[in-house]
């Protein structure tokens, strides 16, 4: 069991999760979401966001816009869809029960 | 020092360190074999290089003069190597690729999924699913050995050709590799290099590609045609009478489709002008050292594996069963709608056999052509002679070279270049060269028409001169007419393409300067009077009247007596200055009645055109189309026909064989069961089987005698038409009309 390999494991579950939540407050640029979560202290390479990016428009969850760039080629720009909003709300759900149950139990053993 | 390329990358300009470039491309490229399995693979290879387009892009803004190794590492950094992702990512992936991608890859929900992943190897071999000419397996191979797909379906259409063996190779891998989505392993394309060249830098792209000395491939485009020169060098000092025989052919052949691979690869292949192309034209370094090194990699992962399925028995023998289920459904797709239909397993197996026996076939016959028209092409002095013999003028010979080449050697080009196209999958959207090759093939096409238009008319009219020759009639009333037939003659000469084309070849060719003539008939009549008479009537076209009577007259047929043996000549030669025109000969031989005859089997060896005597008069393409060997049997009977070796006797019925008493007894009609038994059965004398019954048939149905008053009417109608030989015509008339009364005789019985 290393510990390496655990964390991984957590963070991987909670990914697609917190990559929504930061399209849903608007329309975003992939480097714009590595961002967000470094400043969030929770590091991630761009070459995992691009495939999870493009799995989860290629599941209709996500939608892309090109949108003209003064320092380079043309920006796609994500946002979600319907379904992606309602697949966040049940993630959202799951997370929330996630976390009370984990607070609650790591509370109590403390 | 570095050198600084400009490369065109997502619509940007981008200058870059040749170093830098490669290092970009290999990550690029360990990228594309990461995501290999994904479906939306090409995607997300198109938005990270998209994210260093613009991370290039802002380090150019920034005043930067080009990119650098260091960028391109930082930038590849920030991005993360596929080996970087496994650790954050390899669940995510494993379970998006089953989700995504179906269950194409059973085997890919193993205990340990990530092997394949592994940024650089072990790989497995398969057949390429998305990248096939037929079951993908080159490309399979291409991939597993990191070569251009190209290279490995060339190296199997060689093995093809050379020996058969590549077929049967790949059968056998078509058969037992599974399929699967294959990303290209290489970016690496032939090129020509234009800075090392002898005529178009074919050879020596070859050469970069595979990264050996540049002298191989020139030695392997120029051996075959030096050893051809060397070998026909030889030949004609050892055996100068054997010259075209042998495996100068072979050489000859071989050496013209290796010339023509070459003009090929030099049309279809680009040049390696700008410093990325010659980096493509590199590409990645292939040697047998990689490849070994692939191998026993391959071959370390399999012993793991081995083991892991050891412990896991049971598992792998329901991986190997669904893997071959899913094989045999694959073969199924692939074997055409029809067989689909048939859902057993059967079924599939049987179609897909099918099909590679039809394949097996048709490549068969596509390369029988082909190196027919190679030998055509490169081998053609069979037809230089007989084109001497029938062409004339400087028009006719310039059609006939002109529309030669165009007609053959394009499509054949054509052909090779649609294949190395195929092949190497160069795309084009310019079609010039196929309209090139069309309107050539057109061009030659039109010569060639217009030169049978011109020979056609050189065949347009038909004449023929007779000529009596004086015979000294046989002491013992029997004439035995032999043909001079020496077989050791034409044992030497040049054949067409080394071909034995047998005795029955009208053109026996002597030389340059000569061509033997067989066209001859021998006719058997029954004489007016009481003496032999032989006459002689030559036939010939051409394009007037007078010309083909003159070309008629030119034949030489010199017959021979000695006492009762009458000799004829084998056949007889004409020069090109002559011309071939179609020259026939007919002889008559008349025997008068109560006289024997009896002809050699040689005579019997004249062959190929039938001369039909009454029809001499009609154009050259009606005559043409009696090409049976055997007499018109409707005739009612002024000739006879009769079987070599075999004497015969003249009567008022006819020729007579004297050595079948059973014929005599009948009486009548005795002409019929030779007639109808043709068999060539020629020194056959006791036949009792047949005899009796076919006569009885003969007599019964009568279908050979009916109308017999209509036949005798058209025949001098028939003979009167024929203006050029109204003597002929009074002496024909005579035997047909005694035929007649022959024919209504046996009526009324």
């Amino acid at each position: 069991m290393n510990i390496e390999n655990t964390q991984s494991q957590m963070r991987k579950g909670i990914l697609e999760f917190c990559i929504l939540s930061v399209i849903r407050r608007g329309e975003a640029y992939p480097s714009d979401i590595v961002e967000e979560m470094k400043k969030a202290n929770l590091n991630i390479l761009e070459g995992t966001l691009y495939p999870l990016l493009t799995r989860l428009k290629n599941a209709d969850m996500l939608t892309y816009r090109w949108v003209e760039s003064n320092s380079g080629p043309p920006r796609k720009y994500f946002s979600l869809t319907p379904k992606g909003e309602a697949f966040y709300g049940e993630l959202e759900a799951t997370w929330n029960e996630l976390a009370n149950a984990v607070h609650a139990l790591t509370n109590n053993t403390h | 020092m570095k050198k600084i390329i400009n490369i065109n990358f997502h619509s940007r300009v981008i200058p870059i360190e040749e170093s830098a470039y490669e290092i970009l491309q290999q990550y690029i490229e360990s990228l594309r074999r990461y995501f290999a399995r994904e479906e939306g693979r090409d995607e997300i290879i198109s938005d990270i290089e998209n994210r260093f387009a613009e991370l290039f892009s802002e380090t150019l803004k920034k005043g930067a003069p080009c990119i650098t190794d260091a960028d391109v590492e930082a930038n590849i950094a920030s991005m993360g190597r596929p080996e970087e992702f496994e650790g954050e990512e390899n669940a995510g992936a494993a379970t998006a690729g089953a989700g995504n991608t179906g269950s194409s890859q059973p085997s890919g929900g193993g205990p340990n999924p990530n092997w394949e992943y592994a940024g650089s190897e072990p790989r497995r071999l398969y057949r390429a699913e998305n990248d096939k000419i037929l079951g993908g397996v080159c490309a399979g191979l291409a991939n597993y050995l990191r070569l251009d797909p190209a290279i490995v379906r060339i190296i199997f259409v060689l093995m093809l050709f050379s020996w058969g063996f590549g077929f049967l190779l790949y059968l056998i891998l078509w058969a037992i590799l599974p399929t699967r989505s294959l990303p290209a392993a290489v970016r690496k394309r032939l090129y020509r290099n234009p800075d090392n060249r002898m005529i178009a830098g074919v050879a020596s792209g070859l050469a970069a590609y595979f990264h050996i000395e540049v002298w191989i491939p020139r030695i392997i485009f120029l051996l075959p045609l030096l050893l051809g020169i060397v070998t026909s060098m030889i030949r004609s000092i050892w055996w100068p009478w054997h010259h075209f025989t042998g495996p100068v052919f072979f050489t000859g052949g071989f050496g013209g489709t290796l010339f023509i691979t070459y003009i090929v690869l030099w049309i279809v292949l680009p040049e390696a002008n700008s410093a990325s192309e010659k980096l493509e034209m590199r590409g990645e370094k292939v040697d047998l050292e990689s490849i070994k090194n692939t191998i026993k990699s391959d071959l370390e992962g399999f012993k793991g594996r081995a083991k892991e399925m050891g412990t896991e028995l049971g598992e792998s023998f329901n991986r190997v069963s669904r893997e071959m289920r899913q094989n045999t459904q694959n073969w199924a797709s692939e074997a055409g709608p029809a067989i689909r239909q048939t859902t057993n397993g059967f079924g599939h197996a049987v179609g897909v056999l099918f099909k590679a026996f039809f394949l097996f076939i048709a490549g068969c016959i596509a390369f029988g052509l082909i190196m027919a028209l190679a030998a055509l092409v490169f081998r053609g002095e069979g037809v230089l002679h007989v084109k001497n013999y029938i062409l004339e003028g400087f028009w006719q010979n310039f059609l006939a070279w002109t529309g030669f080449f165009l007609f053959l050697v394009i499509p054949v080009m054509a052909l090779l270049t649609w294949l190395i196209r195929r092949i190497s999958g160069t795309r084009t959207r310019r079609h010039y060269l196929g309209y090139a090759f069309m309107t050539l093939w057109v061009i030659g096409l039109f010569c060639l028409i217009i030169l049978g238009g011109m020979v056609m008319n050189n065949f347009q009219s038909r004449q023929h001169v007779e000529e009596a020759v004086t015979i000294t009639q046989p002491s013992h009333g029997k004439l035995l007419v032999f043909a001079n037939h020496s077989e050791n003659r034409y044992g030497d000469t040049d054949e067409w393409f080394n071909v034995d084309w047998g005795r029955h070849n009208a053109f026996y060719i002597l030389n340059d300067d000569s061509v033997l003539l067989r066209t001859v008939k021998v006719n058997v009549l029954r004489s007016d009077d009481s003496a032999y008479h032989v006459r002689l009537i030559k036939l010939s076209h051409g394009n007037s009247g007078p010309n083909a009577r003159q070309l008629a007259s030119e034949i030489r047929f010199p017959v021979n007596q000695a006492d009762s043996v009458l000799t004829l000549p084998e056949g007889f030669t004409i020069t090109p200055g002559e011309k071939f025109r179609n020259q026939q000969v007919l002889v008559e031989i008349y025997v008068p009645l109560g006289k024997r005859i009896q002809l050699g089997s040689a005579v019997k060896d004249y062959n190929w055109f039938n001369i039909d005597p009454r029809r001499r008069h009609l154009s050259w393409s009606d005559g043409h189309r009696y090409y049976e060997w055997d007499e018109d049997y409707d005739d009612p009977g002024n000739t006879f026909y009769w079987r070599s070796n075999v004497e015969y006797l003249m009567t008022p019925n006819g020729l007579l064989r004297t050595d079948r008493d059973t014929y005599e007894n009948n009486g009548s009609g005795d002409r019929a069961p030779d007639r109808t038994n043709n068999d060539g059965d020629n020194n056959d004398n006791e036949n009792p089987g047949y005899s009796a019954p076919k006569h009885s048939k003969h007599d019964s149905g009568g279908y050979r005698y009916k109308g017999p008053g209509s036949r005798p009417e058209k025949s001098p109608q028939k003979k009167t038409a024929d203006s050029t030989s109204v003597k002929r015509t009074a002496m024909i008339a005579k035997p047909a009309d005694c035929s007649t009364c022959l024919l209504s005789a046996l009526d009324n019985i």
